[in-house]
């Protein structure tokens, strides 16, 4: 009964005094938002300048001492610092939603009109760069992707499992070197991680160019990735679950394997996704460990293997309109990997909360 | 069960985590180690004009090989891209914590997360095809009417594979990096804090410069670090939107005149000499040192700020 009665009661409308804005305020904004632009675009419609440079030395100015001018007049002294905050970190955030969104366009629009159904499956037999866009595709790129990626996750997510368990299940001596190694390693440039698989395979003669010199690669670099994310995860698991479980007589690796993994189940799947999202697109290393070719191959440990980076990468140095469009259409199918992917840890952590 | 039985299983579970903990402490001095072993010839054939000569040629006996150029080029172009990103970043970061509505910074920190894992390559295919033709009028406008400075000053016909282009490029992919940890640590300011600083009449301006930004500084100069590594490493953005050319350009952004040491690597892999291998080897090591130092600088501040945020 206490409850609904409550829930009847309806907030006073003077409850938050300082969400009133009043006429005068209002009028002020207005004219502190529109007049800029109006006499900025003037500018752009009389002087021969370019509109980049209309919104840096001309908008910009005008919007700042505009909003300064409304703030001096509503709000005093202290709200024309407060104005001119407001504007920068919109113009700000406008222009980098701009430059983001730029990308994502373009590819999305670039990207559809060269990728087809035939794109996804065919491979690239007989197909040069000048070849149109009615024959062959990238799959034989997703699948070495898939096999890539599919490897170094296996190499990656045990071991760094087992470092995150070092770092929360145990009581380690080195648990502050080998933290910090791990998070320094997530700057080694896949470069250098190529070069590195390089050395210690190619360059002494042991083995040749193949698929799983590059998973080797790509399993350093998400190595870091897969480390952190699992650790936080584990820290997330309430210490009296592990209690509880030691206390009824459980071993530590049952504790860990029947009670913590379970209980972090969704956060651990996340961290995997994460891990293979941060390598799926990295192309430097795959570029020195494996050699791109046009037929399909399901072979990671022999011979040459096409990958979708790799795919990009020799059909726009090739230099054709066609081979642009095929890099277009790679890409997409590379941005659409790496959406599906952020789409499921998306679902997984919406999921947990709940 | 017995307890000897259970301590067994236990002690293999912690043999392997503790394994699996010390190869991954040793891979990075592994990597290291390796490569330089690899690269010894290079290292005691060029001696430190290796470093310091900005000559690149495989044509003589045992060429002589250098990557001075590169070097600048690499810090002139992460520096510039730090220039770009770090304002728009701590900005985007401030917007999604203290001025969009919760459902557009829900949005939004989503985006940047799904951005920041946004591949290289896709970045250097808009920065060649869409980002380059734009940004060359900016720079031609640039050059126009600033040439008088020499920063900006452009004796070439064409602006494109400027280092200032590539810097654009960097800065487009590490803003993403940067915002995400600043809007991290930003999120983690003590909400009640800004909530009675606001009661006793501050604006967001005198709450971000009293209260956010020193609290969550070096977090955020930890998140600056992180992206300066990454442009530091970054390779195949740089190699197709940068001219690498073997000349010292130190200041003179506009002209397409750009060194970049792991471009420098992809560009010379594919048809490299024997010696020449080696030497890529050694700009590696090189650049793995200097990007090393700079994580390590930036794991540990962003560690202590963690420690002292959780206290």
């Amino acid at each position: 009964m206490m409850e609904n009665t409550v829930q009847l009661l309806e907030r006073p409308a003077g409850a938050t005094p300082w969400k009133t804005r009043s006429q005068n305020f209002r009028i002020w904004i207005a004219a502190a938002s529109i007049l800029p632009a109006a006499l900025s675009y003037l500018v752009y419609l009389n002087a021969g300048l370019s509109g980049a440079a209309i919104l840096l030395i001309v908008f910009l100015p005008l919007q700042l001492l505009g909003a300064a001018i409304a703030a001096a007049f509503t709000r005093g002294r202290r709200g024309v610092a407060d104005s001119q905050l407001s504007v920068l970190v919109l113009f700000a955030t406008s222009f980098v939603a701009i430059m983001l969104g730029s990308i994502v366009f373009s590819i999305i629009s670039w990207g559809l009109k060269a990728v087809s159904p035939h794109f996804i499956y065919q491979n690239n037999v007989y197909v040069t760069p000048t070849t149109s866009l009615e024959y062959g595709g990238a799959g034989h790129a997703l699948i070495g992707s898939l096999l890539v990626v599919g490897l170094a996750t296996l190499i990656a997510v045990p071991l760094g499992l087992a470092v995150a368990v070092y770092l929360t299940e145990t009581k380690g001596r080195f648990k502050g070197p080998v933290r910090f190694l791990a998070q320094s390693m997530s700057g080694l440039p896949s470069i250098v991680a190529g070069l590195f698989v390089y050395a210690l395979f190619i360059a002494t003669g042991t083995a040749n160019l193949s698929g799983w010199l590059g998973s080797l690669a790509l399993s350093l670099l998400m190595l870091p990735t897969v480390v952190r994310m699992s650790e936080e995860v584990l820290k997330l698991v309430p210490g009296d679950l592990r209690s509880a479980a030691l206390a009824l007589g459980a071993p530590q690796r049952r504790t860990f394997f029947q009670v913590v993994m379970p209980t972090a189940k969704a956060g651990l799947i996340t961290a995997v996704l994460l891990g293979i999202a941060r390598v799926v697109g990295e192309t430097a290393p795959l570029l020195l460990t494996t050699r791109l070719m046009s037929e399909t191959s399901i072979n990671p440990f022999y011979g040459d293997l096409a990958t979708l980076p790799t795919f990009i990468f020799s059909n726009l140095t090739a230099g054709f309109d066609t081979g642009r469009a095929r890099a277009w259409a790679a890409a997409f199918l590379l941005l659409a990997v790496v959406g599906l992917i952020f789409g499921a840890t998306r679902a997984l952590t919406t999921q947990k909360v709940k | 069960m017995n307890t000897r039985q259970v301590a067994k299983g236990d002690r293999a579970f912690f043999a392997v985590s503790t394994a699996a903990a010390f190869i991954t402490m040793f891979l990075v001095f592994g990597v290291l180690i390796f490569l330089s072993i690899k690269s010894w010839s290079t290292f005691s054939a060029q001696g430190t004009a290796f470093v310091t000569g900005s000559t690149w040629d495989n044509t003589t006996e045992g060429g002589t090989f250098q990557i001075w150029p590169m070097l600048v080029g690499t810090v002139l172009v992460s520096i510039l891209g730090l220039i770009i990103a770090v304002p728009a970043s701590i900005a985007v970061a401030f917007f999604i914590e203290y001025v969009a509505p919760p459902k557009v910074s829900r949005i939004a920190t989503s985006l940047i997360d799904l951005l920041a894992a946004l591949p290289s390559v896709v970045i250097g295919i808009w920065g060649i095809f869409v980002l380059s033709p734009v940004a060359a009028t900016w720079s031609q406008s640039l050059s126009g009417t600033l040439s008088f400075i020499p920063f900006f000053r452009n004796e070439f016909s064409n602006a494109e594979g400027a280092p200032f282009i590539a810097a654009w490029t960097i800065a487009v992919m590490i803003i993403p990096i940067i915002t995400s940890v600043s809007r991290e640590v930003m999120g983690r300011v003590d909400k009640d804090l800004i909530s009675a600083a606001t009661a006793l009449g501050s604006t967001n301006f005198s709450n971000m410069r009293r209260i956010v930004i020193p609290t969550a500084k070096s977090g955020i100069l930890g998140g600056i670090l992180l992206g300066l590594g990454r442009a530091l490493g970054e390779t195949v953005a740089i190699f197709f939107v940068l001219n690498l050319v073997f000349e010292v350009n130190f200041f003179h952004i506009l002209e397409p005149k750009g060194g970049n040491v792991a471009s420098l690597i992809i560009a010379k892999f594919g048809e490299a000499t024997p010696e020449e291998l080696n030497a890529l080897m050694a700009a590696g090591v090189v650049l793995f040192i200097l990007t090393l130092v700079v994580n390590m600088i930036a794991t540990s501040i962003v560690q202590r700020s963690e420690k002292r945020m959780a206290s």
